[in-house]
């Protein structure tokens, strides 16, 4: 009855403004780095309450996006992905403009030795850092202003160098040549990096936190398995003596 | 008026369980415990107890730390059984002081306070903890595996293996050291060295990244450096630096700078100071306090010391004017002063020994009396394609404490020419040089003494007796460190790396087939490297090593070869002494605790045997 279909119609199911729904949650993932393919945004929409306002289903999206594969997620054009020759050391130098979307595959502490991030893995392993349990090994020299602690080094974080991946499945590394926010060997696989107007030096990405946008995420498989495996990598690296 | 030498009584177990083989050892949990005086204590009792019968009053002067409350109280006791009028309320006292000045004296003999009885019961509650414990688990350890060393070496002579709950985690740490020696994976790593060259000094950069272990990045690095040609100088800035004087005195620094200054292990460094305080010429060697109280005076003690030796004239230009008031630390165990020197003694009437351990009582004493040293420091940073780098340079303008403390260096860098902000220059000499990490040394003891105290292992009166324990165990053993070892951590840039070599750890007997063989190189290992520095270096023996993997093997959450336990037991005492817990409870917490480790050690013996068959008799796992 007439009456009733008002009442109960759920306005969203009418295609048109399901297409309305995809096309600005569309150009929300763009603008924000992430351009979404038709098959994703399909299967997206598909698993939403389109009644849901707008606002929150752009948050939800950029949310999921960040959580997926960049190969299989995002349109690929040429411009946002890494130009051909990016990673060829025979150039000694080439400019970027970006904005390009990249993935992290790997992060790696170059500043440690290896060796000295497996025994702090086993020192973590042994529970030696949580509280109550924590096992002192460096006591901390006093002998002025000037003291200079070598302990220091054994904690210190960074540089970090990583390997990147564009929406097309090639890959990079990159280093930071300053500090970025957010880089660590705390941050998750899968994460997604926007870089805009950087330099690569003989194949190598350089990092500055003026042309590195911090997207977040990460995809749950990989992380996953990087962290189980990562007292395995450091440990093979350290034994072939460190040299890439 | 009358004394007596430490702890008046001792305690054991009630007869039935003294025996080894009269119970199974996880009875002693329960087992009944004596109070008596021992044998040789007996004259002092029969003297407190004479004393006691027709005084009125029992005024205790007894040491005020945990342990002299406890004496206090077992003192109490001994003199109640022939008095028993002396456990009422008001009739047994205690005087509080803390150092022995005429006017301090004087005020604490007026203004006397009841015995502390939670802090007695702290005391009472590990004494008893330790027994239990100790026997226990020692008893235990000893059956299990004393059998099975015996008869591989045909011989009778294998002693107790004893456990102490300071003792494993002492000798804890230094198998855990000797491990990572023995595992570690030397790996190569790059850096970037400018120098140049200004006014005829030859000025070295370091790179602010120090060294990292990633060559290909190292080179791109470098070649930006290169393609920018000239560096600038992004600051240059001189001001004021000191080194400061060192802290007043503690026994736990005494120990250590014994063993890196005076060559002198802790053991025997103590027993030198308990020499010389006993001869009046230093203050009592036990303490943790590292302030001096305000109203001591100090100057007096610095005027005596100007009556001769080496630093008599020092100590005269400190009473001219120079004197400074002493650096405070953070501990003040309120019953001992640091330790310093009391009277004048001319050296030549003491030994050799006796003579280091109170010139260097002394010299510290002045030193702390002094002025810091002071300098000028200059630090230029320089920016050379994007990458920073800079230096350091040193002016000493007064030496100050480091004239009569000459166990501490400080000395000027050569002079850097003159920069300026701004200036910019093309660096005499830019390379990419490479080094290797090297492994830590072996613990010396003034490292595993740090250690100790970091972790709350041991008091300034225990910690040189754990050690003595594990080395009388036969767990660990000395040897001179050689000259030319690392010293520094494991990324230090040695680019020599020189490491120290360590055989697998083999089951060789020597000569009589003892299990304890070396778990590092044979006996002659420091030599054929030429002199020693003099230092100790502590190796565990297969057997220590063995003990050690056995345990940490049992997979325990708490393990016995780790500070935790220990640890939370110190907490626990201070519990007691706050009165947040009773003796009780934490008697019982703490077996309940350690019983249960003791179910998992019977339930996994076979992990220790095995542990025991690999390094003890050489056989593969």
């Amino acid at each position: 009855m007439p009456s009733q279909r008002l009442l109960t119609a759920t306005p969203a199911t009418a295609n048109g403004n399901a297409a309305e729904i995809g096309a600005s949650v569309s150009a929300f993932l763009t603008a924000k780095g992430v351009p979404p393919t038709q098959a994703w945004l399909h299967t997206f929409l598909s698993g939403v309450r389109l009644t849901t306002p707008v606002i929150a289903l752009q948050q939800t999206a950029l949310f999921q996006i960040r959580k997926a594969d960049l190969q299989t997620s995002i349109t690929r054009s040429p411009s946002n992905l890494l130009p051909p020759g990016t990673t060829d050391p025979a150039t000694k130098e080439k400019h970027v403009c970006g904005p390009i979307t990249v993935q992290v595959l790997d992060i790696e502490d170059i500043g440690r030795s290896r060796w000295s991030q497996v025994e702090a893995l086993e020192a973590l392993e042994r529970g030696e850092t949580t509280k109550g349990r924590e096992v002192i090994r460096v006591v901390p020299e006093e002998s002025g202003p000037d003291s200079t602690a070598v302990a220091d080094e054994a904690k210190s974080s960074g540089p970090h160098k990583l390997l990147l991946q564009d929406a097309s499945g090639a890959q990079a590394y990159a280093m930071e040549l300053l500090p970025l926010k957010g880089v660590g060997v705390q941050m998750s696989v899968g994460g997604k990096l926007v870089l805009r107007d950087f330099t690569v030096a003989r194949g190598l990405i350089l990092l500055e936190p003026r042309n590195v946008e911090l997207l977040g995420g990460k995809v749950e498989a990989w992380d996953k398995k990087w962290r189980e495996e990562r007292k395995q990598r450091l440990k093979a690296k350290a034994g072939i003596g460190g040299e890439r | 008026m009358t004394s007596v030498l430490g702890h008046l009584l001792s305690h054991d177990f009630d007869a039935r369980y003294k025996a080894w083989k009269s119970c199974d050892p996880s009875q002693l949990f329960e087992a009944s415990i004596d109070d008596f005086v021992e044998e040789s204590k007996q004259p002092l009792a029969e003297n407190i107890q004479a004393q006691a019968r027709y005084c009125q009053i029992l005024y205790i002067w007894t040491d005020c730390d945990r342990e002299g409350e406890n004496i206090g109280t077992e003192i109490r006791s001994v003199a109640v059984k022939r008095n028993p009028s002396l456990s009422q309320p008001g009739k047994t006292v205690r005087a509080r002081f803390s150092n022995i000045e005429r006017a301090h004296i004087i005020n604490a003999a007026g203004n006397p306070i009841p015995l502390d009885e939670a802090q007695s019961n702290a005391v009472q509650s590990r004494i008893e903890l330790d027994l239990r414990i100790g026997a226990s688990f020692t008893r235990n350890l000893t059956l299990s595996v004393q059998p099975m060393l015996r008869q591989h070496f045909g011989n009778d002579d294998q002693g107790v293996i004893s456990y102490g709950s300071c003792q494993f985690p002492t000798l804890g740490f230094v198998v855990e050291r000797y491990l990572r020696v023995r595992n570690f994976v030397p790996e190569t790593f790059w850096t970037i060295k400018i120098m140049h060259e200004k006014d005829r000094v030859k000025v070295n950069f370091r790179w602010a990244r120090n060294h990292l272990f990633d060559r290909m990045v190292v080179v791109v690095l470098f070649e930006r450096c290169l393609a920018a040609k000239t560096a600038r100088v992004t600051k240059v800035q001189t001001k004021p630096t000191s080194k400061w004087k060192p802290l007043p005195l503690t026994t736990v620094e005494l120990q250590k700078c014994g063993s890196m200054f005076l060559r002198l292990d802790s053991a025997r460094v103590m027993q030198v100071a308990e020499g010389l305080y006993q001869k009046g010429w230093i203050s009592y060697p036990r303490t943790e306090t590292d302030q001096f109280d305000r109203d001591m005076d100090l100057r007096a003690l610095v005027q005596k010391q100007t009556q001769g030796g080496d630093w008599a004239q020092f100590a005269q230009g400190l009473v001219d004017g120079g004197f400074s008031q002493p650096r405070s630390g953070r501990n003040n165990d309120k019953a001992h002063p640091p330790i310093h020197p009391v009277n004048f003694v001319n050296p030549t009437q003491l030994n050799q020994d006796e003579q280091r351990v109170h010139e260097f009582v002394v010299r510290r004493f002045l030193a702390c009396c002094s002025e810091d040293a002071r300098g000028s420091k200059t630090d230029i940073s320089i920016l050379f394609g994007g990458e920073t780098f800079s230096t350091t340079g040193l002016t000493v303008l007064e030496r100050n404490y480091l004239d009569v403390y000459k166990y501490d260096r400080w000395t000027s860098s050569q002079e850097l020419p003159r920069f300026q902000e701004g200036e910019v220059f093309e660096p005499t000499e830019a390379l990419m040089s490479e080094g290797q990490t090297s492994p830590p040394g072996y613990l010396t003891e003034p490292e595993l003494i740090a250690l100790m105290d970091a972790n709350g292992i041991g008091t300034d009166a225990t910690m040189a007796e754990h050690i003595s324990k594990i080395k009388e165990r036969q767990y660990v053993e000395t040897r001179a460190r050689a000259r030319g070892a690392q010293q520094i951590g494991d990324d230090g840039a040695a680019s020599d790396g020189e490491t120290a070599v360590v055989a697998p750890a083999a089951g060789r007997g020597r000569g009589r087939g003892r299990a304890r063989g070396r778990g590092g190189r044979g006996g002659g290992g420091a030599e054929g490297r030429g002199a020693t520095n003099g230092m100790q270096e502590f190796i565990p023996t297969t057997l220590g090593v063995a003990l050690v993997e056995g345990y940490e093997n049992m997979g325990f959450e708490i393990s016995l070869t780790k500070p935790f336990l220990r640890k939370e037991m110190e907490l626990k005492m201070k519990a007691i002494c706050e009165g947040r817990k009773t003796k009780a409870e934490v008697v019982h917490e703490t077996i309940e605790q350690y019983r249960d480790v003791y179910v998992r050690t019977q339930q996994r013996l076979d992990t220790l045997r095995a542990a025991v068959r690999k390094y003890c008799f050489g056989e593969n796992g």
